[in-house]
């Protein structure tokens, strides 16, 4: 493994102890130890799901329960890490690594995985791949500082166009976003015209708000794919609702956010 | 926004306790031991401190006292009148009032013995002025022990109360004793409210909670008002007028159409009208409940009249944008049946968010909330098609949802092995392999010094397979190249013969060369453990030498080891020594040959060195072992006694100095 060291791009992570708590079929909201921020701790796309090794199974066994007839769940860590969905990206085609994962970890993943998925480590100086790129089955938002040459390992790996580009003002484009190829979320105090143009840009419908009760940073209190989401379970029924429409879940159309739900927004930001 | 929790108050302890508590604090904080005979300071000084510490006790605690009751004028007045109501604001003053009071006395009492003890001439002056000082102060508290009983009442009661926030999305439901407002919170909350069928069940204010929209609404049952002056109602009936005037809140009028409660329609309109005021920019419904007693249409005419009037009026509370909404306004129910309950929570909530989004959509902070109400909506920039990726798998599982049995998930095979911490899942065992056999095989990480992960290739056998092919397409190249040509001209069959001989040759040393190069790394000589054909011997080269006409000998004896062994077999033989040695190169001396002689060396006198290595003589050398062997002389680390120690001689040695001393013994000694 390189032992260099280079800068992390790292979330406040907590470790405690696990609890779990249930709550809908497609929609879940669960806990990583005592820990909201299931974003961080986990990766979900069309083809895969990579879970942090806990100490219990019970994080495990949620996504378990509902993804594992489709898709294979696989638990892994990162460098040694359990914080793997800020270390990585990947989508249906593929997964990039960052430069820290070992040998066999590696190995590891491209054992867990089908052939389909291409799974690549790369030397990229920002190290926390998770939180400095976002992408669904076809389009990618980037760091703006990001290599060259990790970009055309993006556009090559997982198949997708790459734009640069920062949400709200913040750089850490993977941190402040979660989007499917159904639709997605972005940072709450994304302006009205960003929020098209990234609209126009990733081509999916797009909403500002939050997770966890009330928190900025959606892509570690989230976690998402075209047919499921696990939220953390401090999220809000207004919240959660909200990521229903928007990502269309079970029947959920983005267009209820500014016609059944409008009120209840309101009286809930304002 | 500010909670209001009244269950953190600290116990307000009995006058006597109180007492109690400082004295014994003081006692068991401050010392407890002076003398007659300590310097007048330091007895004033005992003193003083002790009536010091005991002021400052009581400072403190009657400091809590007043600061962690709310100040009725500082909190909601929804809180401030209901505390009113419930404890008389003049009494509740006047109590923190005297404990101010108090407190203040205190510290004056403590200021003015501090002053008398600095004057203090003996210690027992000092302590009857202690004793006075203590005495007084805890007089004044005992004067006030019953407004600390009252208060530790309020307390009591206060963290009792139900924790409604003033400023929350609020139903209220009011009416008559007896109409079913209970029942009603029971149906739609799960506040187990306790129903009776008797007026006045409810005696105070309850809260629950309820969901609608991805809201959570508080709902309040209040205790039944009858239709009295103000003046005359009584408490119970002054908390729900308290929660009516100051919660900004949907409120539910119950009327119970079948007059079972033993009000006709007409002493509920009357009470209705009465309290109308506190119903102004509130939206209002009207509920006409017990419809399984007594349908609302099967009124009389004149209560029909009535129940009319009051829904125009309930019209009128609120002036909404589109002009007054019919709808939701008089609604029918039975909590009984549960027909109707739902729609009466509904449309409550419904007219109650409406009325705050209208107050909300005029506010300033809306402005800056407009972006999270707004769905982007993709405009099309190119004609690529970006299909959604749901596996088969999950669509048909979604199909038929209903048939799915539960499965057996990692979470139950661990609880089955032991729990958390002591089961641990194999990581190996959802691997994807051609062969299901292979799952539980290890990988060598680390092979003969490599890192097995920077040899791993995929396609290594098509690699492989790759180069094998490329390298029979260069051989097949060479061999073409075989019919070669020098300078341009054909060669002779026999120059051919011989052109192919040097390069058969050159191949050859070149390819032993590169394994020599290979096993030995490239160092110059082969050592002998490499050489494992023991081909490069001296003998081979001195045959080979003296092919070539030279005199191998000399060259042969360079070569030969210089080291001898020890075995005696191999030393020189004296005779040989004197003989051949003396043919050999003849000026050597006998004497010399045995000193150089090593098997000898043993014998020889220590003080013997034989110079050489740079010194003049042997004292030169002598002199230099001396310091070496010196400096590296292990230096004494353990702490062990050596000369250099400081030594105290026995001074005076018991056995030279006891015992009786006869005659010549001393000097014998």
């Amino acid at each position: 493994m390189a032992t260099r060291k280079f800068r992390f791009y790292f979330l406040r992570v907590i470790f405690l102890v696990a609890s779990f708590v249930p709550r809908r079929l497609t929609l879940s909201g669960i806990q990583f130890e005592n820990n909201c921020e299931v974003g961080v701790f986990s990766k979900l796309t069309n083809a895969y799901c990579l879970v942090a090794i806990g100490g219990s199974e019970n994080f495990y066994s949620a996504f378990e329960a509902e993804l594992a007839d489709a898709i294979p769940v696989v638990k892994t860590s990162i460098g040694g890490t359990r914080i793997i969905g800020r270390l990585c990206v990947g989508n249906k085609n593929g997964l990039l690594l960052p430069h820290t994962t070992t040998d066999q970890e590696l190995q590891h993943m491209r054992n867990c995985l089908p052939d389909q998925v291409v799974v690549q480590r790369i030397d990229e100086r920002l190290s926390a791949l998770g939180n400095c790129i976002s992408c669904n089955d076809h389009v990618a938002l980037t760091h703006p500082d990001l290599d060259k040459e990790t970009e055309e390992f993006i556009a090559d790996v997982l198949g997708v166009e790459v734009f640069r580009q920062t949400i709200a003002g913040n750089i850490l484009v993977g941190s402040y976003c979660a989007f499917s190829n159904r639709g997605g979320l972005v940072h709450p105090h994304t302006s009205v015209e960003d929020l098209d143009e990234l609209s126009t840009l990733l081509q999916v419908p797009l909403v500002a708000g939050t997770v966890n009760r009330g928190s900025e940073v959606i892509a570690a209190g989230m976690t998402v794919n075209d047919w499921t989401a696990f939220c953390g379970s401090d999220t809000t029924a207004t919240e959660l609702s909200v990521i229903e429409s928007v990502f269309k879940l079970r029947e959920g159309q983005p267009t209820a956010i500014v016609e059944d739900m409008r009120k209840s927004l309101i009286d809930s930001y304002v | 926004m500010v909670q209001y929790n009244f269950k953190k108050i600290t116990v307000v302890p009995p006058g006597k306790d109180f007492i109690d508590i400082i004295l014994s604090r003081t006692q068991r904080q401050t010392p407890t031991v002076v003398h007659k005979g300590y310097a007048i300071s330091r007895i004033r000084q005992f003193y003083m401190r002790k009536v010091r510490y005991s002021q400052q006790n009581f400072y403190e605690k009657l400091s809590t006292i007043i600061d962690e009751f709310p100040r009725l004028d500082d909190i909601h007045p929804f809180y401030g009148d209901l505390l009113h109501v419930l404890y008389n604001k003049d009494h509740y003053k006047l109590a923190l009032g005297q404990i101010n009071t108090s407190r203040n006395i205190i510290a004056k009492i403590s200021k003015d013995y501090l002053r008398l003890l600095k004057y203090g001439d003996s210690l027992y002056r000092c302590k009857c002025l202690k004793v006075a000082a203590l005495g007084r102060m805890c007089t004044v508290v005992k004067r006030i022990s019953p407004s600390l009983a009252y208060l530790e009442q309020i307390r009591q009661h206060m963290a009792r109360l139900p924790s409604i926030d003033p400023n929350t999305r609020t139903v209220l439901i009011c009416g008559y004793p007896n109409v079913g407002k209970s029942s009603f919170m029971n149906k739609v909350t799960r506040a187990d409210v306790d129903v009776q069928p008797y007026a006045f069940t409810t005696k105070s204010l309850f809260v629950g909670h309820t969901d609608y929209k991805y809201l959570r609404y508080q709902v309040i049952d209040t205790p039944g008002i009858l239709d009295r002056p103000f003046e005359d109602r009584n408490i119970i009936e002054m908390c729900s007028i308290t929660a009516l005037a100051h919660l900004r809140a949907a409120v539910l009028f119950f009327l119970d159409i079948s007059g079972s409660c033993g009000y006709s329609i007409s002493q509920q309109a009357a009470l209705f009208h009465s309290i109308k005021s506190l119903f102004m920019n509130k939206p209002l419904v009207i509920v006409c409940n017990k419809t399984d007693l007594q349908p609302l249409e099967g009124l009389s005419e004149d209560d029909m009249k009535l129940v009319m009037e009051m829904k125009a009026e309930a019209m009128k509370t609120i002036t909404q944008a589109g002009g007054p909404n019919e709808e939701g306004v008089l609604l029918t129910m039975s909590t009984l049946t549960d027909d109707g309950v739902m729609a009466v929570k509904n449309a409550a909530c419904e007219r109650l968010l409406e009325q705050r989004v209208d107050v909300k959509m005029k506010s300033k902070k809306m402005m800056d909330c407009l972006n999270r109400f707004h769905v982007a909506v993709p405009k099309p920039r190119d004609n690529k098609e970006r299909p959604v990726c749901i596996p088969q798998a999950v669509l048909e599982a979604r199909a038929n949802a209903a048939a799915k049995e539960k499965k057996k998930l990692e979470k139950d095979i661990e609880n089955e092995n032991g729990g958390a911490g002591v089961y641990s899942a194999s990581l190996k065992k959802r691997y994807i392999l051609a062969n299901d056999e292979w799952k539980e095989d290890i990988l060598p990480e680390i092979l003969d010094g490599h890192n097995v992960a920077d040899f791993l290739d995929p396609d290594i056998l098509v690699r492989c397979e790759e180069l094998e092919r490329e390298e029979g397409l260069r051989l097949e190249e060479q061999a073409a190249e075989d019919a070669f040509q020098i300078d341009g001209h054909e060669l002779t069959q026999e120059q051919k013969e011989i052109l192919a001989q040097i390069r058969k040759k050159k191949a050859l040393l070149i390819q032993e060369h590169r394994m020599k190069k290979r096993t030995a790394e490239s160092r110059p000589i082969v050592p002998r453990k490499f050489d494992k054909d023991r081909k490069f011997t001296t003998d081979r080269m001195g045959r080979q030498l003296s092919s070539m006409g030279v005199d191998p000998s000399a060259a042969m004896n360079r070569a030969r080891s210089q080291s001898r062994g020890r075995k005696r077999e191999r030393s020189v033989s004296r005779a040989a020594a004197d003989g051949d040695g003396m043919e050999i190169d003849g000026q050597q001396s006998n004497k010399k040959l045995r000193l150089t002689s090593r098997s000898r060396s043993r014998s020889r006198a220590p003080e013997e060195v034989i110079p050489g290595e740079g010194f003049k003589d042997s004292e030169q050398k002598k002199k230099a072992i001396k310091k070496a062997k010196a400096a590296t002389r292990n230096r004494n680390k353990d702490a062990r006694r050596g000369e250099a120690d400081r030594v105290i001689p026995t001074l005076k040695p018991k056995h030279l100095f006891s015992g009786k001393r006869t005659l010549g013994k001393t000097s014998r000694r």
